[in-house]
């Protein structure tokens, strides 16, 4: 049957027609058929992505795809996001910077999310990779400005350089000017996260002004708002931008120029930045404001009354990221404007303040959910929330894709009725069948997470912080949600019971976080031992786990599946269960 | 029904919990079968007692895993003895969940329990004041949001890396601390400190000195300007205001 084959499609044609195959899914259904397709196919992936960097080592990778272009990496834990992850825990990138230096000469893209960076591994990019063009940071760390420099000297062909929410040692804004006078083929540029005060401005205008290919450009808050029209300028066919501060005392002839800046540049569909904003600047933007579909003002102190100026004049907006001074009455003008809005994340603009700031609650969503057609997805910071609400919300939203709600207060009930907020979640997971992303808050119980296990079946993702009563509650999800592949848990009384009854499930899951929870240091070594591939790592940085009796719950436990076996490069505070392994220390 | 808003009637549930069938749903097959010795792994209730739902088997409060008592002794029997990774059983479709005891004085006295209790406490870390992590807001944000809302740039300076001024854990600012000798960095949240003395106990803590040897190590900063300086010299209200990172160094003499 296979002979059959090989005469009657040629591995050039085969080679040929996998090479529209794009999607990681469909390429390892491919690689399933046969032997010989699953050869053809390996030889021709040219793009692979890997959840969890410690979920397989770079040799097999390399092994197993010996011509890959591109590759995407993700190290630590969403947790980590909210510091839940202690510092040098992990996510090394360095390691296999190294290992496809030698094995992908032509590699030309490397996207990384919340993995440790240093100096030396962009160093190491920069000298390996001759034909390199795409390095995506999102949310990383442990590398400088130097590191930067390196970067934009070598690499002749460099298209995309988005640093994104990284944390980036800013030694100085100089790095820009070794872009090269030669180089003219960037097309992306994101150093929004950049602190230090000062860059190098005339080089990042010369080096704008040389690349007519830019399409996207996200300044950082050291260029200020006079500044803007001549970057714009040189750029008018940006699609995307970002502008530094926008703030300044009002001047006619600042503000004239920079609507006429923003004006003339046809193609912009998508704007954030905007710290420390002067609302009588926003004006500025109107030209531009029809083609809009997307906007982030996130940062924007700005009340409610200019944000509702801004977004009236959005009629196309899909994507709004806002403060939550956009208040309740904010969001009911973005319903009635923005009818092709798909995403709305409220961000809180007093996350630990003990009172409401803003007149921003329940009501605010609810209006967006009936004004809005097309809403996905949803992230939702607020103070109080109510079952009748939520039902509300997925009545009208059947298709949400994507719903993460805030309540700033831990187990705060239904306002109206001092229940739990079981039922309201119960009607998302039920009416929103497509849901894939969820986040809880608010008072819970075990029932929560039977409607979450019956109804979630496409869920995905799952975040839950404060919540339930017993394993129960555990246990409904880890054998109801078929598709459940990244489980985050804080602070619920989860032990040991629902996380061995379910331990096979683990391995068909990317990873569970659970901290302050009650999982016994017994049951992580157990879990260890008879699980050998899933990795089961506790962290603790008070003390270690083998210091109290085996009963006691650990601080923090991280689950993840792997092939690679347990990893070798952990800090002291941080323990590998296993068989084999021992304590792993 | 009509569902409006304001109204305080909420729907009734939408799985009426007595009604809960537990064979209805959880297909989900377990690759590794699970040990399902009846005798480790009574029935769990949901609702009233009196709704047993897999008759199989059958309470029994003899091999609770939560029994009162020592607390290593009993949690090792339990984990040891029950076979829970039998490959050769499969799963049945009926869910057989674990034993709860109904009394709810047998969670009390579940030893992990009242470790529970304690590790409770210890989300709260940083003396007591505010949760880690909560609200799960990216560091970033936090940052962002020390501006006065007032719908103007009142200073259009940098927001400063301040002492927290009232409020839950408000403003809380991690600043990078290195030992001498330890490759590895690590973070610590200055707004829940207000005394060098808390400080220098958590930083002890973190990274393992003993009170004894605590006398050999001193604590110094890099201020803004770059400078390097003792973190005792100078009165903690300038401390925290100008300290960009923090280094323990091992004094001589």
């Amino acid at each position: 049957m296979q002979k059959k084959m090989a005469y009657s499609f040629p591995d050039e044609v085969l080679e040929q027609v996998f090479s529209f195959i794009q999607s990681d899914k469909d390429r390892n259904a491919v690689s399933l058929v046969c032997k010989s397709w699953d050869e053809i196919e390996r030889w021709c992936r040219r793009k692979v992505f890997i959840g969890n960097c410690y979920a397989v080592s770079p040799r097999m990778v390399i092994r197993r795809f010996p011509e890959v272009r591109s590759i995407k990496l993700k190290g630590k834990p969403h947790f980590a996001d909210f510091n839940l992850v202690p510092d040098g825990w992990g996510g090394y990138v360095l390691p296999w910077i190294a290992e496809m230096a030698g094995a992908y000469p032509w590699l030309e893209e490397i996207r990384l999310k919340r993995m440790v960076v240093t100096d030396e591994s962009l160093e190491l990019i920069a000298k390996s990779f001759k034909n390199f063009k795409v390095l995506v940071l999102f949310s990383c760390e442990g590398f400088s400005t130097d590191g930067l420099a390196a970067i934009a000297a070598s690499c002749k062909n460099l298209r995309e350089l988005d640093l994104r929410e990284s944390e980036v040692d800013d030694l100085s804004g100089h790095w820009l000017a070794h872009f090269p006078e030669t180089c003219t083929s960037l097309v992306s540029l994101n150093i929004s996260c950049l602190r230090s005060d000062e860059v190098s401005f005339s080089a990042l205008e010369r080096l704008v002004g040389r690349c007519p290919n830019l399409r996207s450009l996200r300044l950082n808050r050291a260029v200020t708002l006079d500044k803007i029209a001549n970057i714009l300028r040189r750029a008018p066919q940006l699609v995307d931008f970002g502008t530094g501060y926008y703030a300044a005392e009002l001047q006619p002839d600042v503000f004239s120029n920079l609507a006429g800046a923003f004006s003339s540049c046809k193609e912009l569909k998508s704007l954030s930045g905007f710290w420390d904003v002067v609302p009588a600047y926003l004006p500025a933007l109107y030209s531009i404001c029809p083609r809009l579909t997307s906007l982030n003002l996130s940062y924007a102190t700005i009340q409610s009354p200019d944000l509702i100026k801004l977004v009236s004049h959005c009629p196309r907006l899909q994507r709004l990221l806002v403060l939550d001074y956009v208040e309740d009455s904010g969001l009911e003008e973005l319903a009635s404007s923005c009818k092709d809005l798909q995403e709305l994340r409220v961000f809180p603009s007093d996350p630990f303040g003990a009172e409401p700031n803003v007149s921003l609650t329940e009501q605010g969503l609810v209006a967006v959910s009936l004004g809005c057609p097309k809403l996905r997805s949803v992230l939702y910071f607020c103070r109080r929330m109510s079952n009748a609400a939520l039902v509300t919300i997925a009545q009208n939203r059947p298709n949400l894709t994507r719903f993460r709600l805030c309540i700033i207060e831990p187990k705060t009930p239904d306002y109206l009725t001092l229940e739990p907020l079981d039922v309201g979640f119960g009607a998302i997971v039920e009416h929103c069948k497509d849901l894939r992303r969820l986040s809880l808050s608010g008072l819970l119980t075990d029932h929560v997470f039977e409607y979450i296990g019956t109804y979630g079946k496409k869920l995905e993702m799952l975040s839950v912080a404060f919540a339930g009563d017993s394993d129960l509650g555990l246990h409904h999800v880890l054998s109801g949600c078929e598709s459940l592949r990244k489980l985050e848990i804080r602070d619920c009384p989860f032990g040991d019971k629902a996380l061995l009854a379910n331990a096979a499930k683990l391995e068909t899951m990317r990873s569970l976080w659970m901290s302050s929870c009650a999982v016994s240091f017994g049951a992580c070594k157990l879990l260890g031992q008879k699980m050998p591939k899933l990795n089961v790592e506790v962290i603790d940085e008070t003390e270690p786990p083998d210091s109290r009796p085996e009963s006691c719950p650990v601080d923090k436990l991280y689950i993840y599946r792997s092939v690679a076996g347990p990893r070798f490069d952990m800090p002291p505070f941080v323990w590998t269960m296993g068989e084999a392994v021992r304590i792993l220390h | 029904m009509e569902l409006q808003l304001g109204l305080a009637l909420p729907p009734p549930p939408l799985i009426p919990i007595e009604t809960f069938d537990l064979n209805s749903y959880g297909n989900y097959e377990t690759r590794e079968a699970l040990g399902t010795n009846a005798l480790s792994w009574p029935l769990l209730k949901l609702g009233p007692a009196d709704n047993d739902i897999n008759n199989i088997h059958h309470h029994n409060s003899s091999s609770s895993s939560s029994s009162s008592g020592g607390g290593a002794g009993c949690k090792k029997r339990s984990f040891d003895e029950a076979p829970f990774f039998d490959e050769k059983r499969n799963v049945p479709k009926t869910l057989h969940l674990l034993l709860w005891t109904n009394q709810p004085n047998d969670e009390d006295d579940d030893p992990s329990n009242v470790l529970h209790e304690n590790s409770s406490s210890a989300i709260f870390k940083n003396d007591g004041e505010g949760l880690v992590g909560w609200p799960p807001v990216k560091t970033w944000r936090k940052k962002v949001h020390h501006q006065i809302p007032n719908g103007g740039a009142e200073n259009n300076r940098l927001p400063a890396v301040e002492n927290g001024i009232g409020g839950r854990a408000s403003k809380s600012t991690y600043v990078k601390v290195k030992m001498e000798g330890v490759p590895i960095a690590r973070k610590i949240d200055l707004s829940v400190h207000h005394s060098f003395e808390g400080l220098t106990n958590t930083l002890m803590r973190m990274f393992g000195i003993s009170d004894g040897n605590r006398k050999s190590f001193k604590l110094t900063y890099q201020d803004r300007e770059g400078d390097r300086l003792l973190a005792e010299d100078v009165p903690w209200r300038t401390f925290i205001r100008s300290l960009k990172c923090l280094k323990l160094i091992r004094s001589r003499g």
